[in-house]
């Protein structure tokens, strides 16, 4: 670790990303007119940009002060914030790439270079950044090591393969058992001892020494934080809701890539204060909500303003989703006591690495926790675990609940599969549908 | 050369009373199901039309996946004894719940995880103790499993693979003569034949003395099935030979070296698991598989690669493009052919094959 890229990480830390986001703020375009479909915007949307635009920020200056450490959004990153490493999550950054609608951009550079259009367009946007150096985040540090698990899907597994082999540096990876019926004693032990062989590999590549005091402490955090994400998530029960899950989406963010770290559960403490104050004064995320809608799968990144605005007009707020919920799903397996299983337990049983009776048993207990009227599924052609039997999930939850629903093709990141006719058209008929079956 | 055909074989056994499971790909301990009296037919691209199938997947699914599930969905009277789905890829490990938990078919419906990624004494154990679990589960079903039975198994897998071996072998070697066709319909038998019959047919395969002349050129593939039969008549029409291969339902299946004979059943499957070569559903090491297509290059002294992909399959088409991209730098020809699975041979794609097998004999006059 070099002494001078350490005295200049402390300052950039201590005063540069201060200064800076302090001149973003007074260079800040005039804010865009909120159209009057929707409610007063949160507070706390301000304070999310500084946290991640200074999370980018310093991560241009991290590398020889800390080691890089690329992790998938599944990945129980705790381990490695107890070796401190700066943590990157290509997916996040890849979903940021997709917002500002440069999706196809950064995907053409990949399959220009021989990926395959049909790959999941994370991993497509994250090859592209790659090979080009391109990121709208400035600059993105190389990894000195890639953390993955398999419990989101295996394409981050084949992905970050790719990378590690081109990049000549090691993978860390954690095969979560997929679970099937129920996870069995031996998956528990097996994803157990998987992370504590992996104490040796990190010590190695951060040359620093495993303590467990902090490690568990990393855990509480973590735990805490995830806690505290559901009980705002659980806020949104309230009639009107506090919140849209079109925000949701980009609060998520932190307990994403920066979970286990006190900046994420300072701005969940924040956060959570002002969605309760909003559920107290009776505040709407939409400024008269009639209906309430569940949403299934990854965000549509490049349409999120569309979607949200297309049905705050029309009285409807999405006030549940499956996407948000995974990070404060299983948070309740955690035990500081027993970090290794419940690890295991927490990890391994997450929505994706679930099976579908697991998925529809949870949307009908969102459904009636949160007094849904309609559904909305994203079949995204990036995601298979997503996606692949949406189908049968929609056709259980319409039959036993009566729910209308639609399903939009569509993609998460990459906009050049969006067919504005055809999904304008199904929102069309699920919006005259949702109407009917309320009013009617 | 007398094959059975496949549903007509499958059909006679049912009615014979053989227990049958369907079997979806790729890799599985088919000994322990042997040993459960259970014949395991195996469900890669049964033919005909997707009707049914398209109202529960996607149009971005593969056709492995789509048309095992219109299979499926036709609930065959030959598969009795349920449906195995082991884990190998995101789209099969959907498939299974989706088909278990929210179709719903007759027959029961069982899972089989396989290890994914590096390999070490963590995995190995954890190996074991799903084949374990996994004979704890058939016996809920069935009886208690006699030890005798499963060690005849293995002893008849090792056999099985014993000769497999040798006439691959044979084919990289010259010193066999079946065309492309034949080869690989044999090799596709063991999707559905019982263990002895395969065996018994495997034995009748003659391991020529003399290496006979080989093919104008010499070709290796790579992907999850063999190429269509379309493909391989072609090839077999332009003089071409394929020599060794990489695919998921034939040479990867295939221990990458001798075994011992088995005494100790669960050990033996747990270390034949793990000496499969290496392999893109199991996250295997992209260095290794090229290693290893490597050596099974020059083996066999192929001139050229054919990556013959299925169309939306995620393993395979991410460790594509650095094999090409690899092979190329190393100037090995590289034909990459991307199939549904159709059973024509597109005009386009015959073309291509053309010029490459130009460029392959050019190689070979060169
Ligand atoms: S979008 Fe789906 S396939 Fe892509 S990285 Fe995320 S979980 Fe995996
Ligand atoms: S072809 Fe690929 S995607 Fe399809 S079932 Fe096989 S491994 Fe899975």
């Amino acid at each position: 670790m070099s002494l001078r890229a350490e005295l200049k990480y402390k300052i950039i830390k201590d005063y540069g990303a201060p200064a800076l986001m302090a001149f973003q703020d007074l260079k800040k375009r005039k804010p865009r007119p909120i159209p009057e479909a929707f409610g007063p915007p949160l507070e706390s949307n301000k304070r999310l940009k500084e946290i991640l635009s200074r999370h980018y920020f310093l991560a241009r200056y991290v590398p020889g002060v800390k080691k890089v450490a690329w992790v998938t959004s599944g990945a129980p990153v705790e381990l490695l914030r107890a070796f401190d490493f700066y943590t990157i999550y290509p997916e996040n950054h890849s979903a940021l790439v997709g917002a500002r609608k440069q999706g196809a951009d950064y995907c053409s550079i990949a399959e220009g270079s021989g990926y395959s259009q049909d790959l999941c367009s994370y991993a497509r946007i994250d090859l592209g950044h790659l090979l080009s150096g391109k990121t709208p985040a400035g600059k993105l540090p190389k990894p000195d090591l890639l953390f993955c698990s398999n419990n989101i899907c295996q394409t981050v597994l084949y992905w970050y393969k790719a990378i590690a082999h081109e990049l000549n540096i090691p993978l860390i990876h954690f095969d979560a058992p997929f679970v099937a019926t129920e996870q069995t004693e031996a998956d528990i032990n097996y994803m157990a001892q998987q992370l504590q062989d992996m104490i040796p590999i990190l010590e190695r590549v951060s040359q620093r020494v495993f303590y467990v005091d902090v490690f568990e402490r990393i855990l509480k955090s973590s735990q805490e934080t995830s806690q505290t994400w559901g009980a705002i998530l659980n806020a949104m029960e309230a009639q009107p809701a506090p919140m849209t899950i079109f925000d949701a989406f980009g609060h998520l963010a932190p307990i994403v890539s920066l979970r286990g770290l006190p900046v994420a559960q300072d701005y969940y403490n924040i956060l959570r204060e002002e969605v309760d104050t909003r559920v107290a004064q009776g505040i709407g995320a939409i400024s008269d909500e009639r209906y309430r809608l569940i949403w299934d799968n990854i965000a549509i990144w490049y349409k999120v303003r569309f979607l949200a605005t297309f049905f705050a007009e029309r009285k409807m707020n999405f006030v549940t989703a499956t996407y948000t919920n995974a990070w404060a799903e299983t948070t309740g397996y955690l035990d500081v006591t027993k970090p290794w299983t419940s690890m295991a337990k927490t990890y391994g049983r997450i929505i994706l690495n679930n099976n579908l009776k697991h998925r529809l048993d949870l949307m009908k207990k969102m459904i009636k926790t949160y007094s849904v009227d309609g559904m909305v599924m994203h079949s995204t052609r990036s995601c298979k675990p997503y996606s692949v039997g949406q189908f049968d999930l929609r056709k259980a939850i319409t039959a036993d609940l009566n729910l209308p629903a639609v399903i939009l093709d569509a993609d998460i990141a990459d906009e050049r599969v969006w067919s504005e006719q055809q999904i304008h058209t199904r929102l069309e008929a699920f919006c005259e549908t949702l109407e009917g079956s309320k009013h009617g | 050369m007398m094959i059975p055909n496949r549903s007509e074989y499958l059909k006679s056994l049912a009615q014979s009373g053989q227990k049958i499971m369907g079997v979806l790909p790729a890799l599985y301990p088919r000994e322990l199901l042997w040993a459960f009296d259970i014949h395991t037919a195996e469900i890669w691209d049964p033919p005909g039309e997707i009707l049914h199938a398209n109202a529960h997947l996607q149009t971005t699914i593969c056709p492995i996946v789509k048309r095992s599930l219109e299979f499926i969905l036709k609930e065959p009277e030959i598969i009795n004894a349920g449906y195995l789905f082991p884990h190998t890829c995101d789209s099969l490990q959907n498939l299974g719940t989706q088909v278990k938990d929210l179709i719903g078919v007759n027959v029961p419906v069982y899972t089989f995880y396989n290890p994914k990624g590096s390999f070490n004494n963590t995995t190995t154990k954890y190996y074991r103790e799903i084949l374990q679990n996994f004979q704890t589960t058939l016996e809920t079903v069935y009886e208690p499993l006699n030890p005798e039975k499963l060690l005849s198994a293995c002893v008849l897998g090792h056999k099985i693979d014993s000769r497999l071996m040798a006439i691959q072998q044979a084919r990289m070697t010259n010193h066999l003569s079946l065309d492309n066709s034949a080869y690989f319909e044999l090799m596709r038998a063991q999707e559905y034949l019982l263990p002895l019959d395969y065996l018994n047919l495997l034995g009748k395969i003659d391991i020529l003395e003399q290496a006979i002349e080989p093919a104008r050129a010499r070709l290796m593939v790579s992907g999850i099935l063999p190429p269509s039969p379309e493909v391989l008549k072609f090839l077999d029409e332009l003089g071409v030979s394929v020599v060794a291969d990489d695919l998921l339902a034939v040479s990867r299946r295939i221990p990458k070296f001798p075994m011992d004979a088995p005494l100790l059943p669960l050990d033996y499957l747990t270390d034949r698991f793990f000496i499969l070569p290496p392999c893109s559903t199991r996250a295997g090491d992209l260095e290794e598989r090229l290693h290893h297509i490597d050596k099974l290059m020059q083996a066999s002294q192929a001139q050229g690669i054919l990556f013959d992909i299925v169309k939306f399959c995620e393993p395979e088409l991410f460790d594509h493009r650095l094999l090409v991209k690899t092979l190329r730098e190393r100037n090995i020809p590289v034909l990459t052919l991307e199939t549904e699975l159709q059973a024509y041979l597109s005009g386009q794609d015959k073309t291509r094959i053309e010029a490459f097998t130009e460029l392959l004999f050019d190689m070979v006059s060169a």
